[in-house]
């Protein structure tokens, strides 16, 4: 290193080590020396600003006193590996690694290693760059790709979700036909059958359920305002639990609604609020599943100009690290299904000019989530579609 | 009077019949426009019941084509088309009624 071999005439070893000083300064990226010892020799002032040390502090310690402890446990390894095989490992090679600074925050570097033979022997040389910019895009670009991709997920949904509607259509239209027609077939003339009709009129019944939810879902992706209509929220709530306690194994929760009297009537789309209702009401008791104490909770109220309708329970509470991402689409962390219910349920709440949101419930431990919907509408909307099945074609 | 259904899902053309057979209506079934075309058109006092997705000529030529007849019928468009599709089709024709399936003997009977 004392000798500049590349020059053309003789120079003398204080010229050499001024040009040195002088590339070392202006040098951009951090540059390392170190002996065979990985002892650190020269240590230049991009390496000061990006480990936060001075050259004088560092010279002579372990190179490792720049790296973080993983690194450094096996750094020793390697070097004396290299010595005694002389097998590369990073030399002109050069890699993604982690440096540490001063403070003891770790970032990554990119690093290159040259070897140069003194004749203080063997020395090798690091030459770093803080790359944590460029990985700090990387990251947002990654994440930006998987927000298109769940995107693109959500609309192929959308897409396949209207041709289903469509398809299924086609038939369930055939079967309430051909059922309706059964069922005059059998409640005409002598021979009225009436347990015939009453099968046939339950057989209906479930037809009309399933036209119901394509209804719904096709309202759905078609992404139409809401139907709103004066709605009371205390029978709507009771109503919920018993959609929701029918279908599930509920033994031992314990249940309470606490609706205030006298409350107003929402301007709402009552299947949708049900919608959210029951998801919030069903993800309760999902999460006091697990727990001795096992009670959820559905309380109504006016707050100012809304109406506030909480649903808590005595689980284990929301982890605040799912929180931020908590009504994201496919954020769920459940194995069963979409990670969509959350996702939808504030969508609806949002289109009725309300919200929905999470609450830690305190000392008692457990979630509320709180659903906000105004009493009054936002935006009149006007009633496109009738008495839902039907669009009569001259009041569009 | 006689009921036209205009109708290519073979099992939506056959319930429907089926059920209006029952209340009473004389009923004639084409799964395709093509078909409608070769009978002599529908009268005055008829009703046509035309699915706006047909294969070949649409429901939506078959409506107009309908409609400007000397002594036009009763038209009913029914579709399970979205509804953007459905807007998409239609343009300015718009049928007097239009009934989204799945249908119900009750949405139909109103409109006869």
């Amino acid at each position: 290193m004392d000798e500049d071999q590349s020059g053309g005439g003789p120079v003398t070893p204080s010229v050499s080590e001024a040009r040195l000083s002088s590339v070392l300064g202006t040098a951009v990226d951090g540059i390392v020396v170190m002996d065979h010892q990985a002892r650190i020799i020269l240590f230049n002032t991009a390496c000061e600003k990006l480990f936060g040390y001075t050259a004088d502090e560092v010279r002579g310690q372990n190179v490792k006193i720049l790296m973080p402890e993983d690194f450094a446990l096996a750094h020793d390894r390697f070097v004396s590996n290299y010595l005694t095989t002389g097998e590369k490992r990073i030399i002109g090679i050069g890699r993604e690694v982690r440096g540490k600074h001063r403070d003891g925050r770790e970032f990554p570097i990119e690093l290159s290693v040259g070897e140069a033979v003194t004749p203080e022997g063997r020395q090798f040389i690091g030459i770093m760059r803080d790359i944590s910019a460029r990985k700090a895009v990387e990251q947002r670009l990654a994440q930006a790709q998987a927000q298109l991709v769940s995107m693109t997920r959500i609309s192929a949904l959308d897409e396949m979700g209207a041709a289903i509607a469509h398809e299924l259509n086609q038939p369930l239209t055939a079967i309430m036909l051909y059922l309706q027609a059964a069922k005059r077939q059998a409640s005409s003339g002598s021979g009225a059958d009436s347990k015939l009709v009453e099968i046939v009129d339950k057989g209906v019944n479930e037809a009309e359920r399933a036209s119901k939810i394509i209804q719904r879902m096709r309202r759905f992706v078609e992404k139409r305002e809401p139907e709103r209509r004066a709605v009371s929220v205390a029978p709507l709530i009771r109503e919920c639990l018993e959609l929701v306690t029918l279908g599930n194994a509920c033994d031992g929760v314990a249940f309470s609604i606490d609706v205030e009297d006298d409350l107003p009537q929402i301007s709402a789309d009552p299947v949708q609020v049900q919608q959210v209702l029951v998801n919030l009401i069903r993800n309760a008791l999902e999460a006091v599943r697990a727990v001795e104490d096992k009670r959820v909770s559905v309380s109504a109220g006016v707050r100012e100009r809304d109406m506030i309708v909480r649903v808590s329970d005595s689980g284990g509470g929301v982890p605040a690290e799912l929180v931020p991402n908590l009504f994201k689409a496919f954020s769920g962390s459940k194995k069963k299904g979409l990670g969509l219910g959350l996702a939808i349920s504030r969508s609806i709440a949002q289109n009725h000019g309300g919200d929905l949101a999470v609450e830690q419930a305190g000392s008692k431990g457990g979630a509320a989530f709180v659903l906000r919907l105004p009493l009054y509408a936002v935006s009149a909307s006007a009633d496109v579609q009738g008495a839902g099945q039907e669009m009569e074609g001259s009041s569009e | 009077m006689t009921v036209h259904i205009v109708e290519d899902d073979p099992g939506v053309g056959d319930a429907l019949a089926l059920l209006l057979q029952q209340i009473g209506h004389e009923v004639v079934v084409h799964p395709d426009a093509e078909s409608l075309f070769e009978d002599p058109p529908p009268a005055a006092q008829d009703t046509v019941i035309v699915d706006l997705g047909l294969p070949g000529v649409s429901g939506v030529q078959v409506i107009r084509w309908l409609s400007r007849l000397k002594a036009s019928p009763k038209i009913i468009a029914i579709s399970g088309q979205p509804r953007k599709a459905i807007e998409k089709m239609l343009g300015d024709d718009q049928p007097a009624i239009l009934l989204r399936k799945p249908l119900t003997e009750e949405a139909i009977i109103r409109h006869l």
